[in-house]
């Protein structure tokens, strides 16, 4: 009897353990809010994919990746006008830009501009790979929103924060992609 | 005439970043870059900046705050008046306040407590100033900062958490930049990870900035970066935050550079 009673309310403890916050997410919700209400808003406002890499530590487990990649691609808008390759001469302002694309920060693109960063791939003469119909589109999506393609990456999903518009992506898309643009000179 | 040099230097400076960008195809190395520049200011003011703000912080720690007693009075870790080393510990956890504090919150407190300003009354400079004379004490130290009492290891657990947190507009957290990519290139500024001495180098002169930059304004300038707004000095993140890297930059076996150091 003793034993019976011992086991519900142990029950009973881990069923309101389980239901509650955790004491350690409540800490750092205080700590967070510690540092004033603009980090708060922004660090308490994570999406379900920033909560899931948070959680992960960017190692998404295996059973969670398609969902996790159907979701994000859900995510992508396309211009109304259809057209994945605009002026690449305003995709060139777009990508250097530090406010929208600030694609320097991480990658090579025009010859001429020496101060880039490496953390990702060089896309000096990404042209390269032809205008088909798939390159264009791959390219859009992966800029619109990286996490689409892999999951926690460290491209962030510019298009899905309003960081360029899908206009302006499509113009992000010319300047990697039309033979005329400077990052694909010879 | 100190104008003169002044202007002089500045026209040196100025010719040197042009000869530098014009050498051509290759990268800058930012940090050769700044070890020319730190000689140039030698040679040209015979004083390097971070020794001004070493300067103008030894007078703010021997003026008398409105309790008549000076910074002496307070402890930073090793007891009242002791500075040698101490800024290599933190941040820790002071029973007097019943926090952990790093050292730029140790001295807010300080001023308080000890000194008897109000909050409002502390000028954000002056402790910049005041950090950096106190951390000039251990300069070249060995890092040190090991969590032990329990509001330590909370604040390394909490700093950990911290860390890894993806967020804001551009995705970022520190780690997917300063872990996984650490000794790549952010435009041309070299980024380290905490096990590669990440920490080590605050406060600095930024010559690129033309100011001091203690630790908590490093980490406020890398949120704005990646679109988050700052937190606010002395808070809990800033705590939390250094707690962690220092603690990893300790078990790498790290040593600070000399401080305050001069980068770009």
């Amino acid at each position: 009897m003793k034993r019976k009673g011992i086991l519900v309310v142990g029950l009973l403890l881990l069923g309101l353990g389980l239901s509650q916050v955790g004491p350690f997410r409540a800490r750092l919700e205080a700590a967070v809010r510690d540092g004033g209400t603009e980090f708060a808003r922004v660090m308490l406002a994570q999406d379900k994919a920033q909560a899931l890499c948070t959680q992960y530590r960017d190692k998404l487990p295996a059973d969670l990746i398609p969902t996790f990649l159907a979701e994000q691609k859900a995510l992508i808008k396309y211009p109304a006008s259809g057209k994945l390759m605009g002026d690449w001469k305003n995709g060139e302002k777009v990508f250097t830009d530090p406010k929208r694309g600030n694609c320097y920060a991480c990658h090579q693109g025009v010859a001429e501009e020496v101060a880039y960063g490496t953390m990702g791939p060089s896309l000096l003469h990404y042209g390269d790979r032809g205008q088909s119909e798939a390159v264009v589109r791959y390219t859009y999506e992966k800029i619109y929103n990286a996490w689409a393609f892999v999951p926690c990456s460290l491209m962030y999903r510019g298009g899905v924060h309003g960081l360029f518009t899908p206009e302006e992506t499509a113009d992000l898309v010319a300047f990697l992609l039309d033979p005329e643009s400077p990052i694909n000179r010879r | 005439m100190k104008r003169l040099y002044l202007l002089t230097g500045l026209a040196l400076l100025g010719l040197g970043a042009f000869f530098a960008y014009t050498q051509g195809q290759k990268p800058l190395d930012p940090f050769e870059e700044a070890m020319r520049q730190r000689q140039m200011y030698l040679e040209t003011f015979r004083v390097l900046p971070g020794e001004l703000y070493v300067e103008e912080g030894k007078e703010l720690f021997f003026r008398k705050g409105p309790s008549e007693k000076t910074l002496e009075a307070c402890d930073f870790g090793k007891g009242p008046g002791v500075l040698e080393g101490v800024y290599a510990q933190l941040p820790k956890y002071f029973p007097d306040s019943k926090r952990v504090e790093d050292l730029e919150s140790r001295v807010y407190t300080c001023m308080q407590t000890v000194q008897g300003y109000k909050p409002q009354e502390i000028k954000r400079d002056e402790v910049r100033a005041i950090t950096a004379y106190i951390a000039s004490f251990s300069s070249k130290a060995k890092i040190q900062v090991v969590p032990k009492h329990p509001a330590e290891l909370a604040m390394y657990n909490l700093g950990r958490e911290l860390w890894y947190t993806r967020a804001g507009p551009r995705d970022m957290s520190c780690a997917v930049c300063h872990e996984q990519h650490a000794g790549q290139r952010v435009r041309l500024s070299p980024v380290r990870s905490p096990k590669q001495g990440l920490g080590n180098e605050w406060p600095a002169y930024r010559f690129e900035e033309d100011r001091l930059y203690t630790f908590e304004d490093r980490i406020n300038f890398c949120y704005e970066s990646i679109g988050i707004p700052k937190p606010e000095f002395y808070s809990e993140p800033h705590i939390a935050l250094a707690t962690y890297i220092l603690a990893e930059a300790t078990k790498a076996g790290h040593s600070f550079e000399e401080l305050p150091f001069f980068t770009r």
